[in-house]
């Protein structure tokens, strides 16, 4: 079944709707990255660095990242699953006009009003700032974050209203009687199994970021209303973990879509495929008390079921995707190129990924690891050599029309050098109990803050060059054919 | 330490898997003109992957589930037999009441905070983590741990509670017997 996009009141062509999205992830993801080398040089000592000033930046790069990453999926998403469903390039767009709107405000909440609260904005340091930032500041952080969530919640429910239009329900779109063998009909499209995951999961998450956020801003204005900093806690997180969790889901979309058109080989669904989604569903949505397995006050049976959820998600990713992702290429006849390279590199980044994640999601190794540099290894590890080269391969693949490889091999060979030392450098440290988030790091805790500092320097090189490449292959992409045909 | 098991865990499971890509990506080029093969020994291959994963699964959460750090999981110790200590956090300050103790001797840290939220880690002489809990506004989170080693231990915030929580840092003094 394909479809063609609803173009709504948009005089922007689908195409360069997402072409739009990639460009402005491109430049923010890079604006990023560097903030990200900022803290890590800063860390190493090679530059000398504010701590509020170093706790601005973690902010923004926290804020812009999650945010960024949740755009780029987005695009990703979007453009596959409009193919199957009627979808409205006006709200598409529209999302992205919410999202710089809110990344304007945030920017300013940081660089103009000094904002420092971490991107988690954890109730009820925004109100805390101990002189360091106004309650105008603070706010417009609150209501930037807002306007980026709403922006994504007319997203989902335009896909949300597009795929009811088709499949008559969410749990048909999802694939679950597929899942559970009822029938014997051929389930939906993977593009319409993951966008209806992301949908289900993005809209909770943001209703409940948004309560929090609301809660946040009265606190700001009124500080004798106040609120449990732990439901507060269970809140953000809610949102947080689900929002992040979510753009892998939506960026692997680009593995099924682009690496069997490479490989010429489909990518078969079956039973197992729909049932990975389906408790994918389920585990994404109930795993989030794996952020608060030291937050004793917590009911215990929710952080035992934090840890047991945390292994068993584990099992779609490496037992459905990654596993489909090697039989796909295994022995294909696949002449690698660097769209396919990348996506073939974001299964194994959000894999391996899987492992440290799983460790620190136990709850006797969060008892010794819990906020060391081991959470930013593990999370780095399956976002930025994950889901961002996943991205990065989508980019490549709709704009390379003409291929022309050798810029864009050094560039890949360049980001998967430095980010695995990047992320090992993370990973290491976190092992011998360096602590994430902090401005001024001791004379031992230098080694690892230096080797990720050289890590993250080519990554950004490396990104650099794909995204150069992705500018200069955008214009006659803009005009060219979908490269699937 | 556990860390050091984790880290080495960790790092073989990863360059396994890292290995497996390698190996599937080197190989890519060599093709297999029938796919349907492929796909059966695939499918047989996942079983038993399936089922030596749920092994690993039920048997590390079965073990690891056992041993919790919450309070009302541990057995209840005679009053004689523990140290009570109060454990207060505010930016960017820790008060500590007793702040000495002896080898083997175990403390019951109540931590709570008076602002925001702030993480009470306790780091060995070594400068490594043996224990950490969250400090929260509201609440008293209990932390038991005996300790094992004479020194100087460090406690440092683990939660980012604002622009000097790098510097928000105490000592803990633990003599022989």
């Amino acid at each position: 079944m394909t479809m063609a996009a609803t173009a709504g009141r948009s005089a922007i062509s689908p195409r360069a709707a997402v072409l739009s999205y990639l460009a402005v992830s491109g430049i923010v993801l890079l604006l990023m990255m560097l903030f990200g080398l900022t803290m890590r040089l800063a860390q190493a000592q090679w530059i000398s660095v504010s701590p509020d000033f170093f706790y601005v930046v973690m902010t923004m790069h926290g804020a812009g990242m999650v945010g960024i990453a949740g755009l780029c999926s987005a695009a990703v998403m979007w453009h596959f699953v409009r193919r199957h469903v009627p979808v409205s390039t006006a709200v598409f767009l529209t999302n992205l006009v919410f999202f710089l709107i809110g990344a304007v405000l945030i920017l300013g909440s940081g660089f103009i009003g000094g904002f420092g609260a971490a991107w988690t904005f954890l109730f009820p340091l925004p109100a805390h700032s101990m002189g360091l930032w106004s309650v105008n500041a603070a706010a417009a952080y609150l209501v930037g974050l807002i306007f980026i969530g709403v922006g994504f919640l007319l997203l989902h429910l335009d896909i949300a209203r597009g795929i009811l239009s088709v499949y008559g329900g969410l749990g048909a779109a999802l694939g679950v009687k597929q899942a559970f063998g009822l029938t014997d009909k051929a389930g939906p499209p993977p593009a319409v199994t993951a966008s209806t995951m992301a949908l289900i999961a993005n809209i909770l998450g943001i209703l409940v970021g948004a309560a929090v956020l609301i809660i946040s801003l009265v606190n700001l204005y009124v500080p004798s209303f106040t609120f449990n900093a732990l439901a507060a806690k269970n809140l953000i997180y809610y949102f947080g973990h689900t929002f992040i969790n979510v753009t892998i889901y939506m960026a692997v979309i680009a593995v099924y879509e682009i690496l069997p058109i490479y490989a010429h080989r489909a990518w078969k669904t079956n039973w197992a495929f729909y049932l990975a989604w389906v408790l994918s569903t389920v585990f994404v949505l109930t795993v989030y008390t794996h952020h608060l397995l030291m937050d004793f006050a917590m009911p215990t049976w929710t952080l035992v079921a934090g840890q047991i959820i945390s292994w068993l998600s584990g099992l779609p990713v490496l037992l459905v995707t990654a596993f489909g992702t090697l039989t796909v290429v295994y022995r294909s006849g696949l002449r690698w190129n660097p769209a396919a390279a990348l996506v073939f590199l974001g299964v194994a980044g959000w894999a391996i990924g899987v492992i440290p994640a799983i460790a620190d999601g136990t709850i006797a190794v969060n008892s010794v690891m819990h906020n060391t540099q081991w959470v930013p290894g593990h999370f780095h590890t399956y976002l930025l050599l994950g889901m961002i080269a996943m991205v990065l391969g989508f980019m490549t693949y709709l704009t390379n029309p003409q291929p022309r490889y050798g810029f864009a091999w050094l560039g890949y060979w360049l980001y998967l050098g430095g980010g695995v030392v990047f992320v090992l450098a993370f990973l290491l440290a976190g092992s011998v109990s360096v602590p994430r988030r902090y401005a001024v790091h001791v004379a031992q805790w230098l080694p690892y803050d230096r080797m990720g500092s050289i890590g993250a320097a080519f990554a950004i090189v490396g990104v650099l060059i794909l995204i150069v490449r992705f500018f200069v292959g955008m214009r006659a992409a803009a005009s060219a054919q979908d490269p699937s045909g | 330490m556990i860390q050091d098991v984790v880290w080495s865990i960790s790092i073989i499971l990863m360059g396994a898997l890292a290995l497996v890509f390698i190996w599937v990506a080197t190989g890519a080029r060599a093709a297999i003109a029938n796919y349907g093969p492929v796909i059966d020994s695939a499918y047989r291959l996942r079983v038993w992957l399936f089922g030596a994963a749920l092994i690993v699964l039920i048997g590390t959460n079965y073990k690891t589930l056992g041993e919790l750090p919450y309070i009302n999981t541990l057995p209840p110790l005679p009053a004689a037999a523990v140290q009570p200590v109060q454990v207060v956090a505010q930016q960017w300050m820790w008060t500590i009441t007793p702040n000495t103790f002896k080898v083997g001797q175990t403390a019951e840290f109540q931590v709570s905070s008076k602002d925001v939220n702030h993480g009470f880690g306790l780091y060995d002489p070594e400068f490594r983590i043996v224990a950490e809990v969250q400090a929260m506004p509201g609440y008293t989170n209990v932390l038991r741990y005996t300790f094992k080693e004479p020194g100087t231990y460090q406690v440092l915030c683990l939660e980012y509670c604002g622009v000097a929580h790098h510097a928000m840092q105490a000592q803990i003094k633990v003599t022989d017997h």
